[in-house]
């Protein structure tokens, strides 16, 4: 459904633009694509430092056999100076802050990486990039056709914009459930990418709790900014993850006594 | 890191600071230089419940207070975040003091006066 709205939209804006719609079109695309060639080409974020095997033995030893399991090469990784606990993953490269070390254990570590490696062997970190960049397409055509379009132009436009924006949420969430299955096919103790997900709820969930009353006078300023949006979330929640991952996990399990 | 409030009814740095960071930072005051790991550790001991996340979530909370800064260690050991005390214990009550009396000095200038030299008497 996703990949059928972007030419849907190329067609509204042919059809109401004509050659002028063509040209649009062209110029935000080529735009894009050097800004995506560009992006894929730099390192993303500032603090990032390369993994170092005799720094790191246990990680670089354990994401490598990760890898060799998932059937790819080994993936450059990057240690983020920040100390709020956070991973991601873009092209073949997997980034893991320094925060996560301070809440996790080794296993839970490897386990957040499994998951960025089942981002990598799952073609996200090439796609996701695309659906980006194919939201600011929509963005900048919808805004010309609302601009310049007659009534029921702009009425498809606005349509064709808020299906874009549910499909991709539901696709980008879809996919951080498939990253999660194909981690938990990776790792030696899936039971630590569920124990992994429940340290980074209760660690998010303390940051945003004024007062818990577990831990009195908690009450920390290091929230992450909040985002004021009317676009639906990409990101499954924490819950959703943890009941999908124990799922899959019995599933597994029935599975092999089978 | 200057106090803006101040519990009357709490013992020592507790009555500046929320209980668990001012059990942390009566420990780092002891150790000085530590690891949120190493501070788990200890914090376990007495409090048997408390999670990694609690801990390193306080201790950076320190680092913005100002009581605690953290620099990145690299070696054999792997990268991990070493934080280390800003300010003595004793520092840190000076300046408790001083924030407490001119805040007394800028709203009941004549009473502070007359109880301090009570005081002295």
């Amino acid at each position: 459904m996703l990949y059928a709205l972007i030419p849907l939209e190329v067609i509204l804006i042919l059809y109401a633009l004509g050659r002028s719609g063509l040209t649009l079109i062209l110029g935000v695309s080529f735009t894009l694509v050097v800004l995506y060639l560009w992006s894929s080409r730099h390192r993303f974020g500032d603090g990032l430092m390369p993994l170092e095997r005799r720094e790191f033995p246990w990680l670089y030893d354990g994401i490598a056999k990760l890898a060799e399991r998932a059937g790819i090469g080994m993936p450059k990784v990057y240690l983020l100076d920040d100390y709020i606990p956070n991973a991601y993953s873009f092209g073949n490269t997997i980034v893991l802050s320094l925060g996560l070390f301070e809440v996790l254990d080794r296993d839970e570590i490897l386990a957040v990486a499994a998951h960025e490696l089942g981002h990598i062997k799952n073609g996200d970190t090439i796609l996701f990039p695309l659906i980006t960049y194919g939201r600011y397409l929509f963005a900048v055509t919808t805004l010309t056709l609302l601009l310049l379009g007659s009534n029921i132009v702009k009425f498809l436009a606005l349509l064709l914009y808020i299906g874009y924006e549910v499909e991709r949420s539901s696709f980008m969430k879809g996919r951080e459930f498939k990253a999660d299955e194909t981690a938990l096919r990776l790792l030696r103790v899936p039971l630590s990418l569920r124990k992994a997900l429940e340290e980074l709820k209760y660690y998010e969930d303390l940051r945003e709790t004024v007062k818990v009353s577990g831990v009195p006078s908690i009450e920390p300023s290091i929230e992450r900014e909040r985002k004021f949006t009317f676009i639906p979330e990409t990101h499954p929640t924490y819950e959703e993850r943890i009941w999908r991952i124990t799922y899959e996990m019995n599933q597994l399990a029935n599975r092999n006594l089978q | 890191m200057e106090p803006h409030e101040f519990k009357l009814n709490e013992e020592g740095i507790k009555a500046v600071l929320p209980p668990l960071e001012a059990e942390i930072m009566e420990h780092m005051w002891k150790v000085k230089v530590a690891t949120a790991g190493q501070v788990y550790e200890y914090m376990k001991e007495k409090h048997p419940d408390i999670r990694r996340s609690t801990v390193s979530i306080l201790m950076n909370r320190l680092c913005e207070r100002g009581l605690l800064k953290r620099r990145v260690e690299r070696g054999r050991g792997g990268m991990r975040y070493i934080y280390s005390i800003t300010t003595t214990r004793e520092e840190f009550e000076v300046r408790v003091v001083q924030s407490i009396l001119d805040a007394l000095m800028e709203n009941f200038r004549e009473a502070t006066y007359a109880y301090l030299s009570k005081i002295k008497k």
